[in-house]
């Protein structure tokens, strides 16, 4: 293979897991209360995918890793304050709403045009990488769209494996029903991963890795363009919360062989 | 063993993010370079580049897991002449400051004499909904024209600023394990070892923290931070200072009712409940959102102590209920309060390092404001740095003293630390002394006091046959005591219950179980790969312990007992770093009385909210 | 007027997946509160004529069909070609599909293609004043919306499960087959094959009537101090095999193998259920040894009755998110209940 990959990561924040999180009528569509203020953590299937990247571009010599992140600059800011220390990357960043509300088609359009302005970025050897679905959206169409935009045929969706032979083809491991695993061949890049979890654990955080990525992703963020990403052409009638509780029956200091019983009769009721 | 451990050279190295490093980092960011870019503050280790900066902060964010605030905001406003509420989230003006005196409205809690005596005197102004409002608010603890804060929005705000500069970085999610001594010298600190079990020892994927060296360390790491301890441990306390005062501060966020009829910058204060020695607070923010609490005093002499349930009872206490009742609980926290003030003060600055903020015994005790003293004390490092910088001076401990120490000891906050320096001691000895000393000293400058009877925090817990002698027989200890250590519970809960405190009707709103509120409020994380930053010292000391008071008192939950006695267990994964551990403790540490049998060191992690 | 495409890929037997037949039910019931639009199915597979014929009296207006050897294989580049084909041809406002791999994969692309717009895990489907509107969730399961577009066509992929199956006589039908060529440049991917887990036994069952949870504390030390990760997965996979259950995780017990910790042998994140697993749908779950923390019980949503076992009485759990909590050691639970289902 000639040159490494260019491998173009898209993800962003979503509010850390852990928060609770009740929707809202903003001035442009629904919106999560204390959207700013909420605590955000980078998207878990593209945090995935980032790591999958860095290790990829660690093993294959000329390659090199960008983050192209939509979301408020300065939610954006405090991100990159955690996930710049763990693997290298060139940020890009847009100005923009990353709530889940937003039309995944305008939100690929913004995404596949300022891929295409990356300097430098060369498109035959263009890995794009990201999540299978956002913890936000949950939609899992964002990746296939801005691939298509970017002229993209060869794309995948829920990765857990990609290998690459010496000739820079590509293995990949695609999960599908049941527990499977569909394994598929690529002539090489340019390609798209949508990735689920990937194999990798989350690296621990290092100090040099997060001083060398500084150097780039402030100017990144000062030089952010503005998106206007909105609801698009969705309209909504309506966000609510489920009804959660439930009445919860606690059984204590009852004998196991009474529980498994009352266990099995639930089973097979 | 061998270490291959990372170096990383930087000019100054700030250990944890709270206001004092913000102060210290806006000041000093602002005299970096020149409106044209070019460098005024050159850089060693880069030469030609402005000075490199860099902090590292435990939590997962910056402002993560602290707390509200009202402060007078003078040396906020002297760093932010602009200054404007409106752009902080959860910020105010203050508007209208009351204080309360709280009666004990069940008739359950420990009244003296004296506090008896207080409830008539009290009692006299006029009791409306068991609470007697102060007609007057002495000029020192009055916030007028000043700020309620949520310090956690204040902190991402100023960060995100001084994030965007790019002059400074600030790393959250990075623990420092240790300053990097040769003798007496601060030569940088070491960060905290990931990939390693619980114990410590290295795991999967271990990476030695990295030594980050620099020509400067500063140290605003909190009153129980790891950095600072360790300093202290090893240049002690300057003579007659020491740090025995302590209050567990916790309180929790609320989106207020509807119906509530309190205006954003209004400040409660209260006394009274649910144990004399209690204080509280409530701070209304716009949006009918308010954050309110309790602070559980070190003397507090009780061995049943649970700020958790003590808050409950005194949210549903009627002069404060009244404000709640139909609102929602938002968010939750705790923190330790170094409460000893200027006494608790350290070795401010050596060579190669300088110490600012709380930790640094900054906190004024009398007038109940740390916010602004802190952010002063990192403002005038910084000045000290900027100008031993610009003369090409180094950080050492001469220069340190007279460019830092000297700019701190001729400020206000110098001299409003020594006004208060005494003025709490008379809690040691009760209520009614404290309450008497606090006004002494506040009104005569500091000149009269009343004095103290000072004690380690784990000499001030009393057996508990002792603490209810004449309320519950010797049997009926027993029976609870070994009841709960048969089943691996603390036994303060049944205690409490025994002695008639109503048990909390849950509304699942805003009276919520403790588990609850970590889940709905709490959010905590703990990051794999990080040792138990909580230790049992000596395994035999918790073996005797009959209080159990390190589990009581544990804000998340995380330590708990074990079943029939013994070591407790510690889940970092609960752990919001509150470090009240370290001073809930009946045991001294062996050889070292001055600390407990809890070690508390660094971790990662800890509340995920920021919303405090 | 409406114009419905329902759009179906065949198993590898030639045969639909049930998730299909659900989906061609939400359409007829969609054309008919419509006030009787058209609808149209789209197939695609090597060989769909035993597809076409099980739904031979659904009534669709006509049967479409890409298919071919260049069809059988889940595989974008051709997939989408596929679709792009039966969409342009029928040139319908709605289209649906049913949630499969395969069409998650191609259908966004497909819609971009035919300058549509794209839904997915729709949960319903209503007419509201004459609009079509659906429900999907967000933010993890977390709160449902009820939504419309103006832009058509407008693709819908509906999670399985929430409608009934169609069920109808086969018969013979017509297919009208559409020819499609595939270039050279569609053929840079080639499917190898599929690979199922490691273990000998499948552990995923997504028709199975009850979840059963395996949480971290399978694999802690338990009261004698001691790991016992061995007879952990001896209980668990003789409960699976007794009760017919599907195997779902925690994070954290799944996590631990890329932390290298001592895991359970035959689990991976594939069972992982919760805000960055699954979401499955089942009628029952049973969790164990477990926290029953947020992130993890969003993806019991659609499990309608629950149960955990676990040794905290305060885990969250017992917050309102099971029906009932057992106080209990599952090791010892389970033993006994593998006796109990063993022994009937």
């Amino acid at each position: 293979m000639s040159g490494g990959f260019h491998i173009v990561v898209c993800g962003s924040l979503v509010p850390d897991p852990l928060q609770t999180l009740e929707p809202m009528e903003g001035p442009t569509g629904p919106a999560l209360k204390n959207e700013m203020m909420l605590p955000a953590v980078l998207d878990p299937w593209a945090g995935h995918a980032l790591f999958e990247a860095a290790q990829l571009a660690k093993n294959v010599p000329d390659s090199k890793v960008w983050l192209v992140s939509l979301g408020p600059k300065a939610k954006l800011q405090q991100l990159m304050m955690s996930i710049a220390q763990k693997v290298s990357f060139e940020l890009v960043a847009i100005d923009g709403s990353a709530g889940g509300f937003t039309d995944p088609f305008d939100v690929a359009a913004t995404l596949a045009d300022t891929i295409d302005k990356i300097e430098g970025l060369d498109r035959t050897r263009l890995l794009l990488f990201g999540g299978c679905a956002s913890a936000s959206r949950d939609s899992g169409v964002t990746m296939q769209m801005v691939a298509e935009r970017l002229d993209i045929v060869d794309q995948f969706l829920a990765v857990d494996k990609l290998t690459v032979s010496s000739d820079g083809a590509l293995e990949v491991l695609e999960r599908i029903e049941a527990g499977q695993y569909q394994v598929s061949s690529c002539a090489g890049a340019p390609a798209m991963l949508g990735w689920a979890t990937g194999s990798l654990p989350e690296p621990p955080n290092n100090p040099q890795v997060g001083m060398m990525n500084m150097r780039t992703v402030m100017p990144a963020l000062q030089k952010a363009q503005a998106a206007e990403v909105g609801i698009g052409g969705l309209k909504y009638a309506a966000v609510e919360l489920p009804k959660q509780r439930r009445e919860t029956r606690v059984v204590k200091d009852t004998p196991a062989e009474e529980i498994a019983q009352e266990i099995v009769d639930w089973l097979k009721a | 063993m061998n270490i291959d451990r990372q170096m990383m050279e930087v000019d100054i190295a700030c250990v944890g993010f709270g206001p004092a490093t913000a102060g210290f980092l806006h000041t000093l960011s602002q005299a970096m370079t020149a409106e044209d870019g070019s460098v005024l503050l050159e850089s060693k280790v880069m030469p030609g580049m402005p000075l490199q900066v860099v902090c590292y902060e435990r939590a997962d964010d910056i402002g993560f897991g602290v707390s509200g605030v009202v402060t007078r905001g003078k040396a906020l406003r002297a760093s932010l002449p602009d200054l404007d509420p409106a752009q902080i989230p959860m910020a105010a003006p203050v508007r209208d400051e009351q204080v309360l005196y709280l009666k004990d409205p069940l008739g359950k809690s420990r009244r003296s004499s004296g506090v008896r005596m207080l409830d008539r005197l009290f009692g006299l102004l006029g009791v409306k909904d068991h609470a007697v409002k102060l007609p007057y608010i002495p000029p020192f603890l009055c916030k007028k024209d000043g700020l309620v804060l949520s310090i956690g929005q204040f902190s991402q705000w100023i960060g995100n600023q001084l994030m965007g500069s790019g002059l400074v970085q600030v790393w959250p999610g990075m623990p420092v394990s240790e300053p990097l001594l040769e003798e007496d010298r601060v030569v940088g600190v070491r960060l905290t070892d990931q990939g390693v079990e619980s114990d410590g020892t290295p795991g999967p994927g271990y990476m030695p923290g990295m030594d980050i060296r620099a020509a400067l360390t500063v140290v605003g790491d909190g009153p129980v931070g790891p950095v600072g301890q360790k300093l202290d441990a090893h240049f002690g306390l300057p003579a007659g200072n020491h740090q025995d005062e302590w209050a567990g501060g916790m309180k929790v966020v609320v989106e207020l009712p509807e119906d509530c009829t309190l205006q954003p910058g209004f400040v409660l204060h209260t006394l009274g409940y649910p144990e004399p020695e209690i204080f509280g607070f409530l701070y209304v923010y716009p949006d009918r959102v308010a954050s309110l609490g309790i602070f559980v005093p070190s003397w507090l002499d009780s061995p049943v102590r649970s700020s958790y349930r003590l808050l409950q009872h005194w949210m549903q206490h009627p002069a404060i209920w009244k404000h709640l009742k139909g609102g929602t609980l938002r968010s939750w926290g705790a923190k330790s309060l170094q409460e000893s003030g200027q006494r608790g003060e350290p070795v401010l600055a050596g060579d190669g390092f300088a110490r600012i903020g709380e930790g640094s015994g900054s906190t004024n005790l009398l007038t109940g404001s740390g916010l602004d003293e802190a952010w002063a004390t990192g403002v005038q490092l910084a000045e000290g740095v900027i100008e031993l910088a610009k003369a090409g001076e180094p950080f050492s401990r001469t220069n340190l003293e007279r460019a830092y120490l000297g700019r701190r000891r001729d400020s206000w906050v110098e001299k409003d630390a020594r006004i208060a320096k005494c003025a709490r001691d008379g809690f040691t000895r009760g209520m009614v002394p404290g309450l008497l000393g606090m006004a002494l000293s506040g009104m005569s400058g500091g000149r009269f006091n009343v004095g103290g009877a000072f004690r380690r925090p784990w000499q001030r817990i009393p057996a508990f046959k002792d603490y209810f002698s004449g309320q519950l027989s010797a049997q009926e200890i027993d029976t609870i005591v070994e009841d709960c250590r048969q089943h691996g519970k603390p036994p303060f809960e049944p205690l409490m219950d025994k002695l008639g405190w109503p048990p909390i009707e849950y509304d699942g709103q805003l009276l919520i179980s403790h588990q609850d509120a970590l889940l709905l409020g709490g959010k905590v994380q703990a990051a794999h790969g990080f040792a138990d930053h909580v230790r049992f010292v000596d395994p035999s000391a918790c073996d005797d312990c009959e209080s159990q008071i390190c589990v009581a008192m544990c804000s998340g939950q995380a330590i708990s007992a074990s079943e029939g006695g013994g070591v407790p267990q510690f889940d970092r994964e609960k752990c919001i770093h509150c470090g009240i551990c370290m001073w809930n403790c009946t045991s001294g540490r062996d050889g070292d009385p001055l600390r407990s049998n809890v070690s508390f060191d660094a971790g990662s992690g800890g509340l995920h909210s920021a919303e405090n | 007027m409406d114009k419905i495409l329902l759009l179906a890929h065949t198993q590898t037997d030639g045969s639909l997946p049930k998730a299909a037949y659900e989906s061609l039910n939400a359409a007829l019931t969609l054309a008919a509160d419509l006030g009787g639009a058209a609808v149209t199915v789209g197939l695609i597979g090597a060989d769909v004529q035993a597809a076409a014929d099980s739904i031979a009296t659904c009534g669709a207006a006509s049967i479409l069909a890409v298919s071919g050897e260049d069809f059988a294989a889940s595989r974008y580049s051709s997939d989408t070609v596929a679709v792009e084909t039966l969409v342009k041809e029928t040139a319908p406002t709605l289209v649906l599909a049913p949630t499969s791999s395969r069409f998650s994969r191609c259908l966004p692309g497909a819609a971009y293609r035919c300058d549509g717009r794209i839904e997915t895990h729709i949960t319903g489907i209503e007419v509201v004043d004459g609009a079509v509107q659906v429900q999907r969730w967000y933010y993890r399961q977390r709160m449902v919306a009820s939504l419309s577009r103006v832009q058509r066509p407008w693709f819908l992929v509906i999670d399985s499960g929430v409608f009934e199956p169609w069920q109808g006589a086969a018969g013979s039908v017509d297919v009208q087959t559409l020819e499609v060529a595939i270039g050279d440049d569609c053929q840079r991917t080639k499917v190898l094959g599929v690979q199922t887990p490691d273990s000998d036994a499948q552990t995923i069952r997504p028709d199975a009537k009850l979840l059963f949870v395996a949480g971290a504390g399978w694999t802690k030390k338990q009261t004698d101090g001691q790991l016992h990760i061995k007879q952990a997965e001896e209980l668990i996979l003789g409960f699976i095999n007794n009760s017919k259950a599907s195997l779902g995780s925690s994070k954290s017990l799944v996590d631990q193998s890329s932390e290298g910790g001592e895991v359970i042998s035959f689990m991976s994140h594939l069972n992982q259920v919760g805000q960055t697993g699954s979401t499955p749908r089942h009628l029952k779950g049973l969790a164990t040894c477990c926290h029953g923390e947020e992130p993890h019980t969003v993806g019991w949503r659609f499990i309608s009755e629950r149960r955990a076992i676990s040794l905290d009485p305060n885990c969250g759990w017992a917050q309102g998110k099971a029906d009932v909590l057992y106080v209990a050691d599952a090791f010892e639970v389970i033993a006994k209940i593998n006796e109990l289902l063993a022994g009937s």
